[in-house]
């Protein structure tokens, strides 16, 4: 439905958006996900057509509507935005304020107010001003307002983030509910790797306003592309790793890998639940605990290797660890990445 | 400890004195209003008053209008668009507020009647003898005072649609954007809703200046409410008469008073912080980018370039035959009257902000309040309201001299600077109230209160903690009162003491005598001392107003 191609948005020096290119099927949730400051918002606002494209395009229906020769102004494209401070008109009652892009006769739009105010089951709070109703209502109120037109897309910029974490998670499964129900295709914007992988089917992780890698939440976890974002998404250690003749030599133990991959390979990264840690005599070990952190549903256990690095193991919460403990550790799934950060692909480990 | 910090009940006396002392011309208004034996009332209502309310009513319908279009459209191509000369624009336009009402008029009286260069070049073009050939616009007329007032009184509106424009938050613009509306459109629906509490400020401080103003009408010959005072007063020496149209005029007045106030408040939802507050400026280029610029340059060039211009011409051409002994007798005069004015207003609205603020009393914050209405009372009003008690206290003072050793006082108060200076006080006090009060505002209790605990009385606490922390706003306030007394027309002209003139009353004098050329190098001096209360706003907003 939606088509990004090449989009790049400098301001000066500075390139915002670089070369940026996405596609959006109907009725499709989508998340762009990077830090702060990696031109997320940007992207969307030229989606939005709040911004002009220093270069590239954006198709609607294969109909160019941003580009060198056509700028569709926002308020023709048909698109709802959420906002991340909400931006709820103050001056306007909340039925007005969902009634505000609604055109039509009175009663038509008034039926449109009460159906969407019983879609976020806010219906008590129509006559009320935005200042009179708590945050997580005014975020309702702003997702009732945006959908009020019938959009065919919503963009969300950073929606959730001005709320206390508890309601945030609440809110972010109402909010997608209702979304899902109208069958509207959604573009997420977010900073939150655990917002982004439970409101969307497909992410798009983004940094330094470049694409780094699209894909489902468990292939971006299981597969990233780069180091970074192995540990932007998720936690990573990294360590340090030689080839020496036939196989890879890592702080434990010598690893299988093909010839051609581990050649090139510099640094392996492994998740924290992906190292098997066992208890071990003095002599067998090639770690010592030195950090244990209990959190209830998991232990998180920091070791030091022998070779001198510092790694976290995630470890059930019933093997209980003390300080000191030699161990050994071993990995049953690890990625290989080389010398300039990007994962060597073409092997898998079980 | 903790009673002994706040019930200071010294200071409580200090002010509450201090507030019923400066209220006491409004207190006296009221009793002579009401002293009046024949039906002065009912003669008022037949004889002056439908006058006085038509041109009132047209006075305020014109200035309103008129600051509204010239502050707002301005106000919105300053702050939402990008256009050449925008920058210089932004502070330019603050600049017709160095004039006071009455020298621009005196100086378009001069450009514009019969014998002024204006007609005279028409003449000279077009054959035209003498005024039956033609028509002119009166210059001295209801629309002449409109036009000058909302020449000098724009730049209050304009300067608050400013503020509020951009301290919109630019979400909503673009939220409405999202919603279908066209840039236009969202402009009517809400940045303009948004900014109208902030218009309505503007308007209703537009609105008191024109019901206060006395040079103007009288130049012009307008008969309003204020010049009615002053004539009711010293044309008829009616003390009632003149007191019940005052009262009727705070009424007006209140009524404005009351929409700024509440506007205010309705202000604070209107102006929520917001995270992304950027404004991209619609950029304006080609024809639109003149035309916007031209159309800022239009209240600037004849509000205060082409008046101030003139000044300058005719106060270089002309400097030689005026007595410029007498010039700096009455700058003498003016700079003293300013000067303790300023000191002493200065220094009783820093006891009285104090004094409000250790009290956690309403009525002492009551009463510091009622100071502050002293500064929308007209000067004719304050005036009237100081007089009648002083003359009734050197009158009593005197019967009872001469009953008791025989011997006559005459008018020991009236008359003298100091009755003048009573009445600059109550007219201008609330400038360094509020000044003083703002300041304080950023001190927090718990600084004093930690000052209270390493021992220091509230005299050492004041002295060593608020005094160098409000240094900025003490001067701010004195510069303030400073150029307010300067520029005063009415009050000095009512109760300066016989033989006694100052740069605005003689400025004036020279006017009603058609003498406005001779009064060029007074009035220029004015304009100038006028300006420095607009460099100091306009470097207080870049200070405060963040860069785009």
């Amino acid at each position: 439905m939606i088509e990004c191609r090449n989009l790049t948005k400098s301001y000066g020096v500075l390139e915002a958006v670089s070369d940026f290119s996405l596609h959006l099927e109907e009725h499709e949730f989508l998340s762009i996900l990077g830090p702060s400051g990696c031109g997320k918002s940007t992207l969307l606002r030229l989606i939005a057509g709040l911004e002009v494209p220093s270069k590239g395009q954006v198709l609607l229906e294969k109909r160019e509507i941003s580009g060198e020769k056509i700028i569709l102004p926002p308020e023709r494209r048909k698109f709802g935005m959420i906002f991340q401070d909400f931006a709820l008109f103050p001056h306007l009652s909340i039925e007005k304020n969902i009634a505000y892009g609604l055109s039509g006769s009175r009663s038509e739009k008034q039926k449109r107010v009460v159906e969407l105010l019983k879609l976020v089951s806010l219906q008590h709070l129509a006559s009320k001003m935005p200042h009179q109703i708590s945050g997580g209502e005014q975020q309702r109120i702003a997702v009732a307002r945006a959908l009020a037109p019938r959009p065919r897309l919503i963009l969300m910029d950073e929606p959730f983030s001005n709320l206390d974490y508890q309601f945030r998670l609440q809110l972010r499964r109402e909010i997608r509910e209702i979304l899902k129900h109208e069958g509207v295709a959604t573009i997420l914007v977010t900073h939150d790797q655990v917002e982004a992988i439970t409101f969307s089917e497909r992410v798009l992780l983004m940094h330094k306003g470049k694409l780094v890698q699209a894909g489902t939440p468990v292939e971006i976890y299981q597969q990233p592309q780069t180091l970074w974002a192995s540990s932007f998404v998720g936690e990573a250690n990294h360590l340090s790793v030689e080839w020496e003749k036939t196989s890879l030599k890592s702080p434990f133990g010598f690893l299988d890998v093909p010839a051609e991959i581990g050649k090139e390979t510099r640094i392996l990264m492994v998740r924290p639940e992906d190292f098997i840690l066992v208890s071990a005599p003095d002599d067998e070990a090639n770690g010592i605990v030195k950090t244990v952190e209990f959190s209830g549903a998991a232990q998180t256990v920091g070791v030091e290797l022998k070779s001198g690095e510092k790694i976290q193991v995630s470890g059930s919460p019933h093997l209980l660890w003390n300080l000191e403990d030699p161990v050994k550790i071993s990995a049953d799934r690890y990625l290989c990445f080389n010398s300039s950060g990007d994962r060597l692909d073409g092997f898998t480990t079980k | 400890m903790k009673s002994s910090v706040h019930s200071s009940g010294s200071w409580n006396l200090l002010t509450l004195s201090l507030a019923l002392l400066f209220a006491l011309p409004f207190f006296s208004l009221i009793v002579t209003a009401g002293s009046g034996g024949e039906n002065v009332w009912g003669h008022l209502l037949s004889t002056v008053m439908p006058g006085y309310l038509k041109n009132t009513f047209w006075l305020m319908l014109g200035v309103g209008s008129g600051t509204l279009l010239l502050g707002v459209s301005t106000g919105w191509l300053i702050s939402m668009t990008e256009f050449p000369g925008r920058r210089m624009m932004e502070w330019a336009l603050l600049l017709p507020l160095a004039f006071p009402g009455y020298i621009i008029a005196m100086v378009y009286v001069e450009l514009l009647e019969f014998s002024g260069p204006v007609q005279e070049q028409l003449r000279l073009w077009f054959g035209w003898q003498d005024y039956m050939d033609y028509w002119f616009p009166p210059i001295a007329s209801l629309g002449g005072a409109i036009t000058m007032l909302s020449l000098v009184l724009f730049p209050y509106v304009y300067l608050l649609a400013r503020t509020a424009f951009l301290q919109q938050s630019a979400t909503l613009m673009e939220a409405s954007r999202m919603l279908d509306k066209s840039a236009g459109n969202s402009f009517f629906m809400i940045a303009l809703p948004l900014a109208r509490p902030a218009i309505v400020v503007g308007v209703s401080l537009a609105m008191m200046e024109t019901l206060a103003d006395f040079g103007t009408m009288q130049l012009f010959a307008v008969q309003t409410f204020t010049t009615g005072i002053y004539h009711t007063w010293f044309g008829a020496y009616n003390a009632p008469g003149a007191a019940q149209l005052s009262l009727s005029l705070l009424t007006f007045i209140s009524f404005f008073i009351f929409l700024e106030r509440y506007s205010r408040k309705q202000q604070r939802f209107h102006t929520q912080s917001s995270i992304n507050n950027a404004h991209t400026r619609y950029p304006l280029s080609g024809i639109r980018a003149v035309l916007a610029l031209l159309f800022c340059i239009f209240p600037v060039l004849f509000g205060f370039a082409l008046p101030a211009g003139l000044l300058i011409q005719w106060a270089t051409e002309s400097w030689r035959g005026v007595m410029l002994d007498r010039f700096f007798s009455d700058a003498g005069n003016s700079i003293f009257l300013a000067g303790v004015t300023a000191s002493l207003g200065v220094f009783i609205g820093l006891l009285m902000a104090f004094g409000s603020r250790l009290s956690k009393r309403r009525r002492i914050h009551w009463a510091a309040r009622l100071v502050s209405l002293g500064y929308t009372f007209p000067g004719p009003v304050v005036a009237l309201g100081v007089l009648l008690p002083f003359a009734w206290f050197d009158r009593t003072m005197d019967a009872w001299m001469q009953e008791t050793f025989g011997i006559t006082t005459g008018y020991l108060l009236s008359g003298t600077l100091f009755i003048l200076v009573f009445a600059y006080l109550v007219r201008f006090l609330a400038l360094a109230y509020g000044t003083a009060e703002s300041g304080l505002g950023r001190i927090t209790s718990d600084m004093e209160e930690a000052s209270r605990s390493l021992g220091k009385n509230t005299w050492q606490t004041l002295k060593q903690v608020h005094l160098p922390l409000l240094r900025g706003s003490v001067l701010a306030a004195g510069m303030l009162v400073f150029v307010d007394v300067m520029k005063e027309l009415p009050v000095t002209l009512m109760l300066q003491p016989f033989n006694f003139s100052t740069l605005a009353t003689r400025a004036y004098g020279y006017a009603t005598e058609e003498l406005l050329k001779e009064a060029s190098l007074w009035c220029l001096t004015i304009v100038i001392v006028g300006l420095f209360p607009v460099i100091f706003l306009n470097r207080q907003l870049r200070q405060t107003a963040p860069q785009y």
